[in-house]
């Protein structure tokens, strides 16, 4: 298990007049769920084309179990594009049975996992319709079947979570939790940065066809300068100011969010705030996948 | 559900070209383009049939004309009657009690011709025409009635005379012989060239439309994480052309059932070859094209922009179609005699027939009337077979550096040059 590990090096490809991606490296671990995150335009998509062979990059590897990925194991990865496309007028389990068959599996096997795919995303009794009679959601199911229903070693789902109403998104998630749960890696791009810091275990933040930040939002978190929230009612303005290596980021009311240079400084921010007076609160924030993905883009964009 | 996967039987090139033929030929096979377009070739077919055999029958039942004689006039009955089968009518002799009686006959419609005056000099009354064979046959009774009366004056045996006469026939040396059967064997290849034209441009036009909803719909995007391009353009052409070719057969069939049997057809041996013919030239010409309009109809990412984008392709096509009719001149000239047509133009028909695009169409004319030789027609199949090969490697290219590269229309230079 510990060798099929996803890896992502130093990819770059280039059009026209873009760079899309310059020397993206990450890897995806088995049994992992990977959130890839960034602003629209920031090579996601790119990435994952270039994962699942549609697209040739221009420089760099991937690889899959330390070796260089090839048509073959290619086939071993689940993919739902970012635009969904599957054929509108064919019916479901018709088309399910026919990708799966292309991923290699017998056509007994197929229909078997047809039809267990079906009964588990809610569709059992819609196989037999055509595409373009499903609503938008159940569609969306469909798709995800496509992609799961040959057994994947990888995941790559391109904002699997767009477009789905809150009931879907909870049995996306349960599904993807499962497959990396049975070991599969999974990659998965998605906007709804909450959705993502609850679901992954690891997090890429890429901009301008770099990866910018990669780790657990815990990493990430430790990565940022520490803040703490201190609620000292009696204090006078500015007494945080006074402490060496603080800064106010913003004070709610008779709260003040500091961010300090260290951790190490934690204790001379609370003597501090204790020789002002009673100290209510005083608290490590943790900044959430959202905060985190701002302070990271924003510096990029500074620096 | 990794832990129990199932076990992976792999994907070979080979499974995978059959598998996307598969799904095409399932699909096209219960399309409107097949069930319909079968449907209304065949009812066409059996109407065609039925209105030959109508115009046959008409052809083969002789037309009876009911003629009176009146006065001495009564002396051509007989003779009329004698040669009316070899004329190919047959003749009904009425009698009348007067000429006003028989005039009122003519009238009233029950006569075709009331004959008056003398053998030597007869009347017809008719109502308001005579049909030119009675016409022709009562005018040479006439005739022979003045000479064999002139005979006899002259102390010759009309009888004798007539048998001598008789005895004279033009002897026929042919050099080329030719029928009217014969000349269906250009004609047959005619029809079928229309047929293949036909099935290339309806078929090819399945294939583009077919590649361009696969981009416009995505899907394309998952197919080709598993199967690579080439494997998808051949599984494709392979898929819906078996479609073609089963329609073209189902039509050449039921055509040869309704036209043999019923003698509509004078050569069943040269139709059936011609069909065999048609059928090779149509694998070879579909592929052909197929690549050609596949190529050029991923350029687009919208269904309704297949047709501007296949322009050139199908230009060819009916460009091939116009050459027909000038291969079709030499064709027929060959069969029924030659001569009649400029050695340059022969040897135009040649050139053209063996340029490959336009060869299936134009070889399936000229096979069927006889006139190529082995090694021409041999010729003609390796120069479409490595024109072929060689859209294959071009097709695929085009194919594969624009089915994923969706939006505007891409420059067929930029797909030619840039890979993906």
């Amino acid at each position: 298990m510990a060798d099929r590990v996803l890896e992502i090096d130093r990819v770059s490809k280039r059009y026209a007049h873009v760079e899309a991606l310059h020397e993206l490296s990450f890897e995806v671990r088995a049994g992992e769920l990977f959130g890839f995150v960034g602003p629209n335009g920031a090579g996601k998509t790119t990435t994952m084309r270039i994962v699942l062979g549609v697209l040739a990059a221009d420089a760099g590897e991937v690889r899959w179990g330390g070796e260089p990925i090839t048509f073959a194991t290619r086939r071993r990865i689940g993919y739902m594009p970012e635009e969904r496309g599957l054929y509108p007028s064919m019916g479901v389990t018709e088309q399910l049975v026919y990708l799966a068959e292309l991923h290699g599996m017998r056509a007994r096997d197929a229909r078997a996992a047809t039809a267990r795919w079906l009964e588990r995303l809610g569709l059992g009794d819609r196989g037999g319709e055509q595409l373009q009679k499903l609503s938008q959601g159940n569609q969306q199911r469909v798709q995800l079947a496509a992609a799961l229903l040959f057994s994947p070693d990888v995941l790559v789902l391109d904002e699997p979570f767009s477009g789905l109403d809150p009931v879907a998104v909870d049995v996306m998630s349960d599904v993807l939790r499962e497959q990396a749960d049975a070991g599969i890696s999974v990659l998965f791009s998605s906007h709804q940065l909450e959705l993502v810091e609850e679901l992954c275990d690891r997090v890429g933040i890429i901009r301008g066809g770099r990866m910018l930040a990669a780790g657990s939002v815990e990493e990430l978190r430790s990565g940022s300068a520490p803040r703490y929230w201190v609620d000292v009612p009696m204090a006078a303005a500015g007494w945080a100011e006074k402490v060496p290596g603080a800064a106010v980021v913003r004070m709610e009311g008779s709260r003040t969010l500091v961010e300090l240079q260290a951790a190490a400084g934690d204790q001379v921010l609370l003597q501090a705030a204790l020789a002002t007076g009673p100290v209510r609160e005083f608290r490590r924030d943790t900044p959430t996948l959202t905060e985190l993905f701002r302070t990271v883009i924003t510096e990029e964009t500074a620096a | 559900m990794s832990g129990t996967a199932p076990e992976r039987a792999g994907l070979s090139p080979r499974r995978a070209v059959y598998l996307i033929a598969r799904r095409e030929f399932a699909t096209r096979i219960r399309g409107k383009v097949f069930i319909i377009g079968t449907i209304v070739a065949v009812a066409l077919l059996a109407l065609y049939a039925v209105l030959q055999l109508a115009v046959i029958d008409r052809i083969n039942t002789t037309t009876t004309f009911n003629v009176a004689f009146s006065g001495s006039t009564t002396a051509l009955a007989q003779p009329l009657e004698a040669a009316a089968p070899s004329l190919g009518f047959k003749v009904h002799v009425s009698d009348v009690a007067t000429e006003a009686q028989g005039r009122s006959e003519v009238r009233a419609g029950s006569l075709d011709a009331l004959v008056v005056g003398t053998p030597g000099a007869p009347q017809a009354v008719v109502e308001t025409g005579i049909d030119p064979t009675l016409q022709a046959a009562l005018v040479a009774l006439a005739k022979q009635d003045v000479l064999s009366n002139d005979l006899s004056a002259a102390g010759l045996s009309p009888a004798a005379v007539e048998s001598q006469v008789d005895a004279v026939s033009l002897h026929l040396d042919t050099l080329h012989p030719a029928t009217a059967a014969q000349l269906q064997g250009p004609i047959i290849g005619f029809v079928m060239a229309f047929a293949l034209y036909l099935f290339i441009g309806i078929y090819g036009s399945v294939i583009g439309q077919g590649v361009v909803a696969e981009k416009a719909s995505r899907v394309v995007e998952i197919l080709l994480s598993t199967v690579r391009p080439g494997q998808l353009l051949l599984g494709k052409v392979v898929g819906i052309g078996l479609v073609g070719l089963i329609q073209l057969g189902i039509i050449a069939v039921c055509g040869l059932l309704f036209t043999v049997p019923t003698g509509v057809l004078a050569l069943p041996g040269a139709a059936i070859g011609a069909v065999a013919i048609g059928v090779m030239w149509f694998v070879l010409g579909f592929i052909l094209y197929a690549l050609m309009l596949a190529a050029t109809a991923s350029l687009v990412s919208r269904v309704e922009e297949v047709s501007s984008a296949t322009v050139p392709v199908s230009m060819l096509l009916v460009v091939t179609w116009l050459l027909a009719y000038v291969v079709a001149i030499p064709a027929i000239d060959a069969v029924t005699g030659g001569g009649a047509v400029s050695p340059g133009l022969e040897t135009l028909t040649t050139v053209i027939s063996l340029i490959p695009p336009f060869t299936p169409v134009l070889m399936s004319i000229r096979m069927a009337a006889g006139e190529v030789p082995l090694w021409e027609g041999l010729l003609a199949i390796v120069l479409v077979l490595a024109s072929i090969v060689g859209m294959t490697w071009l097709g695929a290219r085009i194919y594969a550096n624009s089915i994923l590269r969706f939006g505007a229309r891409i420059k067929l230079t930029d797909a030619l040059r840039r890979s993906r």
